[in-house]
């Protein structure tokens, strides 16, 4: 059973094309594999859980199931802005887990060829977001960061959510 | 080496057997060793053995097939009565079992590790040989378990030779009853990506057998629901179309009434499927309480009491892990050695009794043995040399209190860890353990004739009776188990001792906590005098929790909110309301225990 799944996850990741939920933050563009995204939801009542890291917006209930929510501006130490009527949170499995994520907003679903994707470049980026930076898309018109949330939170971010206090 | 195994079902099948078989064969084989006239028992062993044996050959197990083999060989002479049953025997007879328990855990990880299977079978063949019914004694006597007991220990790499030393086998198996799991080769392969299952681990809950009137009883709820639902689908359009909107209120009125009704149903059904009599996790007990005592040199009798008590699966998993240390504890610690029992009047053969029982809502498992009891001095003594009270602290305590200083991290009454106690964990993580769970633990002592430790546990973790709060506009829920009473009370009412906000409550004083401060909550009310306090306690503590105000008793479902945000402070988990949006539940535990233990 194992096997299967992963023969079928490899094709796809294995074939020359890629595809890409594109989404925008502070008027950036980025890219994560479709794959890993469940479902994109609007935005609903975010119930706020005490003592967690400022980024964790709190959680929210996904028919029946508790997921916590993950506001990405905060996370990378964006402007805060107020919620309008785009902006979504994309639920995603990150190491096993479903997350939501708070977005500006989804733009489209792109194909790309492995071969667009660039290393990031060294240094430029800042911080927090260089850890999670899979790489850079170059098209014609646009520029586009490629996520990896798997690589979002650190070991020791890890260990604060699982630990706090 | 992955299993290559074409039918997955097949392969499943044959585990889901071979782990029954095998729990019950633990069984079985301790109570054959009390009466090993029993022939059905002995063909019972017999037969399971054979079954595992012959499943295993047939999907092509060779190791399984061997370890069974030879032990169905040994098995059989015994059922001839070629061979008389004695502890030796029986200890070899364990170890090959715990060895084909290794193998199948190896199996059901997917992963078939090469293990040392000569050295159980080495210890197997002597009692194959014809003239083994003279190397063995006929009935095990008990200055020979003595003897067995107290023998060094043989180095386990060397395999056992030929039947000549009758004296040298018994030393060696209980050296190899300690060690339950078999060491896999010398690593010829990479050790480290997974440690080797535990034989123990084998009684996992993955699957659960459901009686088939139950699930028949769950399918007319269902059937029930459905019609509910298709009333209200109807309902839906007949006001939509504008038919006879005026009778519309007390039609949806009875609708609610009759789903209400069918969903409570439901809701027990569905629980008492996933009851399991606490047998699941108390049948391994006689053959671990058997090995500790061998290699204690103890003499112990074993009462289980109420295995038929059921509880929830939730439960039943978490709760065999501290059982299992309390017992070590109660042998090791507890219990005396057979000749100091003799000297202080009692008998040879110590009791520990296992009990299980129902309780209002709660479970009570309580394990109780008739040693020696905890002496509160030797306990204030070490808690003082090890740093963990001080002087003073100690000198206002009462017995109780002393008792529970048993439960701090890092305590320990033996002078030295034995291999017993100090494998597994401490008490400290037996109460925390505990409390994951929301129960309790009492200790009650009699110091020259025993302790007893109960423990009072949830029916359920799913669903709980549960008190909603508001805190400055968000919704907290409060698991009723644990709320005493809630007042209103005007704020001036609050005095301050020692930076401390307390409540004179009747004639006793009750410290109070602002869950606003406490879960950080934007002040929205700034301007009301007035506030509720909710009393919780678990065991003797109080503590009085500010809230803005009661909404309302509900029964709640629990639901987890996930490994990221598992362990916070104060909050034990989550929970859905009426209106979708999720509350966060308080763990009254965490917020009595976390300030002072």
């Amino acid at each position: 059973m194992e096997t299967a799944l992963t023969k079928v996850k490899s094709e796809e990741y294995g074939g020359e094309l890629i595809q890409l939920v594109s989404f925008n933050l502070e008027k950036e563009e980025y890219g994560i594999n479709v794959l890993m995204v469940r479902e994109i939801i609007r935005m609903l009542n975010i119930t706020r859980v005490p003592n967690t890291p400022h980024y964790v917006e709190g959680v929210i209930n996904l028919r029946g199931k508790v997921i916590p929510i993950i506001n990405l501006r905060k996370k990378f130490d964006l402007m805060d802005s107020e919620y309008d009527k785009r902006t979504r949170i994309m639920v995603m499995e990150v190491v096993g887990e479903l997350m939501g994520f708070i977005v500006d907003e989804v733009s489209e679903v792109i194909r790309i060829s492995e071969k667009e994707i660039q290393p990031p470049p060294p240094a430029v980026s800042s911080g927090i977001e260089q850890e999670c930076m899979a790489g850079v898309i170059n098209q014609a018109d646009r520029l586009l960061v490629l996520l990896d949330l798997e690589r979002m939170f650190s070991a020791d971010e890890r260990r604060l959510f699982s630990n706090v206090g | 080496m992955a299993i290559d195994c074409e039918d997955q079902e097949l392969l499943e099948g044959f585990l889901a057997e071979t782990t029954e078989l095998l729990e019950k064969l633990d069984d079985d084989l301790i109570a054959l060793e009390k009466s090993p006239e029993d022939a059905e028992l002995m063909n019972r062993i017999f037969r399971s053995i054979h079954t595992v044996k012959g499943a295993s050959s047939f999907l092509g197990f060779d190791m399984l097939v061997k370890v069974t083999h030879k032990t169905e060989d040994v098995l059989n002479r015994l059922r001839k009565g070629e061979l008389f049953l004695n502890p030796e025997i029986m200890d070899v007879i364990l170890e090959a079992v715990d060895l084909v328990k290794t193998l199948v855990a190896d199996i059901k990880g997917g992963d078939i590790v090469e293990r040392d299977l000569e050295g159980t079978i080495s210890k197997l063949i002597p009692f194959l040989s014809e003239n083994a019914t003279e190397a063995t004694v006929l009935a095990p006597s008990a200055a020979q378990k003595e003897k067995s007991a107290t023998a060094p220990p043989a180095p386990e790499s060397a395999a056992q030779p030929a039947p000549e030393a009758a004296p040298q086998e018994a030393g060696a198996p209980a050296a190899a009853a300690t060690a339950p799991v078999v060491q896999p080769k010398p690593q010829q392969v990479k050790e480290p990506q997974k440690p080797a299952p535990k034989g123990e681990d084998l009684a996992d809950n993955s699957t659960v057998r459901v009686d088939v009137k139950r699930l028949d009883d769950l399918m007319n709820q269902v059937g029930e629901l459905v019609l509910e639902r298709n009333r209200m689908i109807q309902l839906h359009s007949d006001y939509q179309t504008g038919l006879d909107p005026t009778g519309f209120g007390d039609d949806f009125g009875k609708l609610s009434k009759r789903l209400n009704f069918v969903t409570s149903e439901l809701q027990m059904q569905v629980l008492k499927m996933r009851m399991l009599p606490v047998e699941k996790v108390f049948k391994k007990f006689p053959r671990i309480v058997r090995n500790l005592a061998r290699d204690l040199g103890k003499e112990v009798d074993l009462v289980i009491i109420g295995e038929e008590t059921e509880l929830d699966r939730s439960v039943v998993d978490e709760i065999g892990d501290p059982l299992i240390h309390l017992i070590r504890n109660a042998l090791d610690h507890g219990l005396e050695t057979p000749d100091e029992r003799l000297a202080s009047g009692k008998d040879r053969t110590g009791t520990v009794v296992l009990s299980a029982a129902h309780e209002g809502n709660q479970i009570v498992i309580s394990i109780k043995d008739n040693g020696r009891g905890i002496d509160p001095e030797k306990i204030s003594k070490k808690a003082l040399e090890k740093g963990l009270v001080t002087e003073e602290a100690l000198a206002s305590m009462g017995n109780r209190e002393i008792l529970d200083l048993l439960f701090l991290p890092g305590f320990s009454t033996k002078e030295q860890t034995t291999d017993l106690s100090g494998r597994g964990v401490g008490m400290d993580v037996v109460r925390t353990n505990i409390r994951k769970l929301n129960g309790i633990i009492e200790i009650k002592n009699d110091v020259g004739h025993g302790t007893e430790f109960i423990l009072k546990l949830p029916l359920t973790l799913a669903i709980i009776q549960s008190l909603l709060v508001e805190v400055e506009k968000e919704v907290y829920s409060i698991p009723l188990a644990s709320v005493i009473e809630t007042m209103r009370v005007s704020k001036s009412e609050f005095h301050m001792i020692g930076g401390q906000e307390v409540l004179k409550l009747r004639d006793s004083v009750l410290p109070l906590l602002r869950l606003q401060q406490t879960f950080s909550c934007q002040e929205v009310y700034t301007d009301r005098d007035t506030c509720y306090v909710v009393i919780v306690g678990v065991a003797e503590k109080r503590i009085g929790l500010i809230v803005t105000r009661l909404l309302g008793q509900q029964e709640v479902a629990i639901k987890s909110l996930g490994k990221f945000l598992a362990n916070l402070p104060g909050i034990g988990g989550s929970t859905i309301m009426g209106d979708g949006r999720v509350a966060l539940i308080v763990d009254p535990i965490g917020l009595i225990g976390g300030g002072a233990a």
